[in-house]
């Protein structure tokens, strides 16, 4: 079982060292950094002075190397574009981005559930139908449509929500958060509901699904049979064993909503690391896009480690020393 | 009615807001740092010149007037100036402005770690003649040192030296980037690197102040159509710049404006001069047609730019004849008229030149960095295909577009240039002199154009004390570059702005947004 861990383990490191290893190959084709770092009066001297200071006349390997020997010590390099370091500037975002994931996922797996639920047991209708169809066109449009529509919508022609920003943000020091004032609530509606569509309607499918074949199943019907009322058999026996693969799916997808959030963090001008990650990259930001990657890269590969180690607690073939 | 309900609504809302005279602005680049010295960029140097001052400043007509010096004359027979200084003046932080902040400033922004330096490249000497006069003496006489320093901004030396802070750092930020000291008129409250950035008016401004802003925040937003709906919502009072296409909505709708102006660049086409041979498509490695004058000619003819103005543009851009805009100094009148549209009379050149049968090249284009830039190179591509000659258009996002040129791969190129000093020396320097790296000279003449005369003349321009000798000379200068056609000017970018109603601004045609012109009604 030990061997397994460490097995998995290491496979967890060697995933990042390639992720890192490929993110810094590409950097040398994201543009020159100088570009932007220098006026158009420089002189070639300045521009070499500065490459020779940024260490960007090394050799890629060498800057990954450097890099990765920062990083086991906590540092990972200074930020191009603002001059601090990459790490700070990215935990300073990265509250904005797990409020907006946390709020969107509530949302997405809340509305999911209800209205997976809803349609399940009301299989016609024209509340069914509606319901579907909007979905529908929730998942075909993409993101950023989304996002401009709900934006023309609630923002420029009803003028009920802010279009862009997080409104009054509250500081703790190590956390921000804009739960605590009604501008910052106001503010997290549109991109939630962007950033959480998606997964929405993928819940509520999948739920609809898992629902119906339940409700075919013989112990409903003998529940059916035995004069339990609708209420009791939906909620009690039907909704329990529905919702078993949905907390797998909705689990999977946490990682996603983290990562799809650039495109939404973009359209709302959202301050959380998505829209650090876009302006680091119109900024050929090397630092600031290394440590992003390598923070996502950790996230999945975290998430997938303990995935693994779930598998272990649970199939006891893993445990005996044999893999299945 | 609901929604006419709505509207009066947030209408009561908005001039709620307005009764505070908060100013909300929003563009689409943060400025990287509040180091007025470290980076030679306009939206750097445009926010900051809200907060630091120079000696001399640019008006609304971008002639420069007084600022932190009352006057300046030229001294010892045109080889320096004597900067008579304004007594009373202070600091943010409430310390004094005398020349040693001057030549700590000189210093400061001319060493080499500073991206301003080549400002100073002409300057021998800075002395101190006394509290309030400095002098500041050149290697030759240059005449138009005074308007080439107006983004040169004063820090104080104490201030400086207290907080560690003595030279820009590039690589490590220090107390500069993030923090400011100036003599402006707007003091920075707070500093939000990439998401916001607040002001408040300096009450111990030495000036009258023109505006009504009780407070001011500047947002960047990313995204041209958040910016449009932010506008359009009222959550904002001005964006820069309104997409060309969203312009005709701004306007039409109540309660928003657009402000248009021309701004100083202009965009052109470059030619590879000294490539021997094609470089892109399968006309590869045959003889470069456009060093053959006729061709380069052809071309210019063959491009509609009126219809470039009118379809893409929306008619906010002006023809351009030269490297300049009419704005700034040094213009040529006597070269004023651009190249007419002449279809035929290109294939005419073209033919003569021996490539009636046309032929194939690639043409570089940056597709995010000027208005609609791809957009005009695919126009261009179509205008040149009417005449016989085909170029395969390859568009990239601006970060790999420099470097791309820089390692000359290209046949012909897109390019914009907004001359730093408004005067028509700057692009001649930069663009049309024969490229010379110790001397530093044609640093983006890409293309690698090539004149002894014009290399000639340049240096003259450079240290001609008499107006209309310098302006005889320019005129020289541009009818080489025009008919040698070393470039191909299209047109000069417009400027497109939004603002609520309610508010009262001045445009700069150098796309700097000045705060002290704004009036909240």
């Amino acid at each position: 079982m030990i061997s397994y861990i460490i097995k998995r383990a290491m496979q967890s490191v060697v995933v990042l060292l390639a992720v890192g290893l490929v993110a810094f190959g590409m950097f040398r084709f994201v543009g020159d950094p100088i570009d932007n770092m220098l006026g158009q009066e420089r002189t070639d001297a300045d521009v070499e002075r500065l490459r020779e200071l940024l260490g960007l006349n090394d050799p890629f390997i060498v800057q990954y190397w450097d890099f990765l020997t920062g990083a086991i010590q906590g540092d990972m390099g200074v930020s191009f574009r603002q001059g601090r370091p990459a790490l700070d500037i990215i935990l300073e975002r990265l509250p904005a981005t797990l409020e907006l994931a946390t709020v969107s996922a509530v949302f997405a797996m809340v509305m999911g559930i209800l209205l997976g639920i809803y349609t399940a047991i009301n299989r016609k209708g024209f509340v069914t139908t509606t319901i579907l169809t909007t979905s529908l066109i929730g998942v075909s449009l993409p993101t950023f449509l989304i996002g401009i529509l709900l934006i023309y919508i609630f923002a420029v022609e009803l003028g009920w929500l802010p279009s862009f920003g997080r409104g009054d943000v509250v500081d703790f020091g190590w956390w921000t958060t804009g739960l605590t004032s009604w501008a910052g609530i106001k503010s997290l509606i549109l991109p939630a509901i962007t950033l959480g569509l998606y997964q929405m309607t993928l819940i509520m499918r999948l739920v609809r699904s898992e629902m119906s074949e339940i409700l075919r199943q013989d112990y409903i019907r003998f529940a059916r049979a035995r004069g339990l009322t609708e209420k009791t058999i939906n909620f009690r026996h039907a909704v329990k064993n529905t919702l078993i693969p949905v907390i797998t799916v909705a689990g999977l997808q946490i990682g996603s909503i983290i990562a799809f959030s650039i495109i939404t963090e973009t359209v709302f001008q959202w301050p959380g690391v998505g829209l650090l990650f876009i302006d680091s990259v119109q900024f050929v930001d090397i630092p600031v896009m290394a440590s992003y990657l390598m923070l996502i890269s950790v996230m999945f590969v975290g998430i997938n480690f303990i995935v693994d180690m779930l598998y272990l607690a649970i199939d006891p073939r893993l445990r005996d020393g044999k893999e299945g | 009615m609901k929604r006419s309900l709505l509207i009066a609504l947030s209408a009561i809302l908005l001039s709620g807001a307005a009764q505070a005279e908060t100013f909300r602005w929003a563009g689409k680049t943060d400025p990287q740092t509040m180091d007025p010295h470290a980076v030679n960029s306009a939206p750097v140097l445009g926010f900051l010149n809200n907060v630091y001052e120079g000696l001399v400043r640019r008006g609304k007509d971008m002639a420069i007037e007084p600022a932190l010096a009352t006057s300046w004359e030229a001294i010892g027979e045109g080889k320096g100036w004597r900067f008579t200084l304004r007594k009373g003046v202070k600091f943010h932080d409430g310390s004094d402005f005398d020349a040693k902040d001057v030549l700590f400033s000189y210093e400061r922004a001319s060493a080499e770690e500073s991206d301003t330096r080549s400002w100073f490249a002409p300057v021998s000497e800075v002395k101190i003649v006394d509290d309030f006069t400095i002098d500041i003496m050149t290697k030759a006489p240059n005449p138009i040192f005074p308007d080439s320093i107006a983004n040169w901004m004063i820090m104080d030396s104490d201030w400086a030296k207290a907080n560690n802070a003595l030279r820009p750092d590039k690589k490590n930020s220090n107390f500069a980037t993030l923090n400011t000291n100036g003599t402006g008129a707007f003091m920075v409250t707070d500093r939000q690197p990439g998401l916001s950035t607040s002001l408040k008016p300096f009450k111990g401004w030495w000036d009258k102040a023109e505006h009504n802003i009780s407070d001011a925040k500047f947002t960047p937003i990313d995204n041209p159509a958040t910016a449009v709906a932010a506008l359009l919502s009222g959550e904002v009072d001005m964006i820069n710049p309104v997409p060309i296409q969203d312009a005709a909505r701004v306007d039409s709708q109540n309660g928003t404006k657009v402000i248009r102006g021309i701004e100083a660049r202009v965009i052109m086409l470059g030619f590879g001069h000294d490539h021997e041979k094609i470089k892109f498509t399968s006309d590869a490695n045959k003889a470069n047609p456009f060093q053959d004058i006729r061709v380069r000619q052809a071309v210019a003819k063959a491009i509609n730019v009126d219809a470039i103005r009118q379809t893409i543009m929306r008619g906010s851009a002006e023809a351009a004849s030269q490297l300049v805009s009419p704005a700034m100094r040094g213009y040529s009148k006597a070269n004023m008229a651009p190249t007419a549209y002449d279809p035929e009379g290109a294939k005419k050149l073209l033919a003569d030149a021996g490539y009636g049968d046309g032929f194939s090249f690639g043409l570089k284009c940056p597709n995010n960095r000027y208005l609609n830039d791809e957009a005009v190179c695919q126009a261009v591509t179509a205008m040149l295909a009417q005449v016989g000659i085909k170029a395969e258009l390859d568009a990239m996002p601006v970060q790999t577009y420099w470097p791309e040129l820089r390692a000359d791969n290209f046949d012909m190129y897109m390019l914009g240039w907004s001359p730093g000093t408004f005067d028509h020396e700057h692009p001649v320097r930069f663009l049309v002199s024969t490229p010379n790296k110790e001397k530093k000279l044609g640093s983006w003449n890409f293309g690698g154009f090539s004149n002894a005369r014009v290399d000639d003349l340049l240096p003259m321009v450079q240290s001609e004390i008499d107006d209309s000798k310098r302006q005889g000379m320019i005129d020289e200068i541009v009818s080489i570059y025009q008919s040698e056609q070393a470039y191909v000017p299209l047109y000069v970018q417009p400027l497109v702005w939004g603002t609520r109603d309610n508010i009262a601004l001045t445009q700069r045609p150098d796309n700097f947004f000045i705060l002290r012109w704004v009036n909240v009604k």
